[in-house]
């Protein structure tokens, strides 16, 4: 990747420092872990969206290590990476289609949900005995979670976009 | 609706194993974490637990806060807990409407609530005695070796000491914000999820354009101090390894090797 150099260090940190004070305001807490929070995705789109796709994905990953400090949740280490790290790093590919925000947002939710969903398939494989369906429950309960908040996180992204300054 | 500061769970106490280094830690928690996954009896699961009670111990932390890293949890401990004890086929010990319990799900039910439990603990006995500055520097030592195939380890831990560094800043201005809008009348606390996000707007824009003017000031800064990078760059406190470290990362895998045998 191209040279980070102080300028984008200091967004990114920024950035990332901006994430986790909005995702200490949830909206709604799930007894699992997940919760919806306004808008703690915002600042990862709209880096995503403004610098492009790598350093979008630089961003996630770091901002879900910085997540794991505020909340761990544990079980297994392929969890740990698929829900953490690089969960929100999948969150950068909305800079692939910075020309048009909502297609690069739902990308980028996507991703998210498809990590989170296979970390939970995961969780079931080596907690739960043979047998059972994971997917159906993986699917289901992630949807339920990760879809109003990226649902929240596309119409404020998209609100608050054109509204900030030129660079 | 004032934000609080609460990041992370780190519990500032001075203690052998605060003191330790934090690669060390890292390092050593990493094994003890393997080797829960390796084990597969109680002996070897009970010998851990003695393990992680005398680092608990040593660490002053009071216990409760171990307990409060679980609570999150159990749901899918019970959850856990429960799909072995009826879905495992076996012998049948008690039955409870179409639900059997079978002594092999019983044991097996354990074994998994056991192994959940001492995950959990000891990565929450990691956050506690272990900053997340302190994290954040073992990381990007850690990392350092991946930088000859151009993973940039110390860029990266320098965008993680920012974010740590300016959250309770950014805590302020956003409650400073908050303030501001309710003064001229913004309702940010009533109607539904939807609503809740609408009337965020207001306060998002002037957080984000000012968090967008904090990151150039702090980006000038940085370069009149000629910041280029972690080529060369020096540190106040460094982290030297102590015969206390080697003792703590020889125990660690000693008792590791140690409850997979028995």
């Amino acid at each position: 990747m191209s040279r980070l150099n102080a300028k984008l260090i200091a967004e990114i940190g920024l950035t990332l420092a901006l994430g986790i004070v909005l995702h200490m305001i949830p909206i709604y807490q799930l007894p699992q872990g997940g919760r919806i929070t306004p808008g703690s995705l915002v600042p990862l789109f709209v880096i995503s969206l403004r610098r492009g796709y790598k350093v979008g994905l630089i961003t996630g990953a770091v901002f879900g290590i910085l997540v794991y400090l505020i909340e761990p949740f544990f079980v297994h280490p392929i969890q740990f990476i698929l829900d953490y790290p690089l969960a929100f790093s999948l969150l950068g590919l909305s800079g692939f289609v910075s020309n048009i925000p909502i297609v690069g947002v739902l990308l980028g939710a996507f991703g998210r949900l498809l990590s989170h969903i296979i970390s939970g398939v995961v969780y079931f494989s080596s907690y739960a005995p043979q047998g059972m369906n994971p997917w159906i429950y993986s699917i289901t309960y992630n949807a339920s979670v990760i879809l109003p908040d990226a649902f929240l996180a596309l119409i404020i992204t998209i609100v608050i976009l054109p509204r900030l300054p030129n660079r | 609706m004032a934000i609080e500061i609460s990041f992370g769970q780190y519990l500032p106490l001075n203690s052998p194993i605060h003191r330790l280094d934090p690669r060390i830690k890292l390092i050593a928690i990493f094994i003890s974490i393997i080797f829960i996954f390796i084990v597969k009896n109680f002996y070897g699961y009970a010998l851990l637990a003695c393990f992680l009670l005398g680092l608990v111990i040593l660490s002053k932390v009071p216990p409760l806060y171990i307990f409060r890293g679980l609570k999150p949890l159990i749901f899918f401990i019970l959850l856990t807990f429960a799909l072995h004890l009826f879905t495992t086929q076996g012998t049948v010990i008690f039955q409870f409407w179409v639900l059997k319990g079978t002594i092999e799900g019983l044991r097996n039910g354990l074994l998994m609530v056991a192994r959940f439990m001492l995950l959990i603990s000891f990565s929450t006995l990691l956050t506690l005695t272990c900053s997340p500055l302190e994290l954040t520097d073992a990381l990007e030592s850690l990392l350092s070796p991946l930088k000859r195939i151009g993973f940039p380890s110390h860029e990266i831990a320098m965008m993680m000491s920012i974010a740590l560094r300016f959250i309770p800043v950014l805590v302020e201005e956003t409650n400073r914000i908050i303030k501001a809008q309710v003064a001229r009348g913004a309702d940010i606390e009533s109607g539904g999820i939807l609503n809740r996000a609408k009337n965020l707007i207001p306060i998002l824009v002037p957080l984000f354009i000012n968090t967008f003017k904090r990151a150039d000031d702090l980006a000038l800064a940085m370069e009149v101090r000629c910041y280029r990078g972690g080529e060369g760059r020096t540190r106040m406190k460094e982290y030297t390894l102590s015969q206390s470290d080697f003792l703590f990362l020889f125990t660690s895998i000693i008792v590791g090797i140690v409850s997979v045998l028995i």
